[in-house]
């Protein structure tokens, strides 16, 4: 499974919530692939995806949160992909 | 001080839009005169070439009005104007893939109706225009 979290660089919030989030879907996922993207270096794919506002996070290729998630509804969304819920 | 006719023709804009302006809550004159007339400072005519390059970029009023007010956010920083703008660019973005989509719907539909000399009851673009079952990609 594959975590993104679209950002643009300089933006405080990602910065303080992307550890959380990280640590989140490691705790649920093993072998969660967890990625970083920086907007301005994938516009293209941020449209394709749908991404109006950030910071987003996208799961698997597919906006998932269009604002970010606190890191237990990351962890329940997870949970519910793989089955477990 | 500026009237707001003064200040319309400075800007090269009409009176009614700088009202409009001070209805959405983005320019509020300095004060009025006995008669009730609004006066502007100097610095109106700054605010009101904002608004214009701001629309002009694709904010609205209403984001607008969010950008002026970061100006007066003391945690607010020049990254909070950068990440409106990037959002404005992904909306941009996103508008221009719907218009791509529809022109793309319209050159399939157009390429259909050859023969434009048929009835309009036969005309094909109006046929896939009735499709209940879609036959056109929905623009994005």
């Amino acid at each position: 499974m594959k975590v993104e979290l679209i950002y643009a660089a300089g933006c405080a919030e990602c910065m303080t919530a992307r550890a959380g989030l990280r640590c989140a879907a490691e705790a649920v996922v093993a072998g969660v692939e967890w990625a970083e993207v920086d907007v301005l270096d994938a516009l293209d794919y941020a449209v394709e995806l749908g991404v109006l506002t950030l910071p987003a996070l996208a799961i698997d290729g597919s906006l998932v949160f269009a604002a970010l998630p606190t890191p237990e509804q990351l962890r329940d969304e997870l949970l519910k992909r793989a089955g477990h819920d | 001080m500026l009237t707001i006719g003064k200040l319309a023709a400075a800007g090269e804009i009409s009176p009614d839009a700088l009202r409009y302006y001070e209805s959405e809550g983005l320019l509020v004159p300095t004060t009025r005169t006995a008669s009730g007339y609004r006066l502007y400072g100097e610095d109106a005519l700054r605010r009101v070439r904002f608004i214009q390059h701001a629309q002009a970029c694709g904010f609205t009023l209403a984001e607008i009005r969010e950008l002026l007010q970061l100006r007066q956010t003391d945690k607010a920083c020049c990254n909070d104007v950068r990440q409106r703008a990037i959002e404005k660019r992904l909306q941009l973005a996103a508008k221009i893939r719907g218009m791509q989509s529809m022109s793309a719907a319209l050159d399939r539909l157009i390429a259909e109706c050859a023969d434009g000399s048929q009835s309009v009851e036969d005309c094909p673009i109006m046929a896939a225009l009735e499709q209940i079952d879609g036959g056109m990609e929905p623009a994005r």
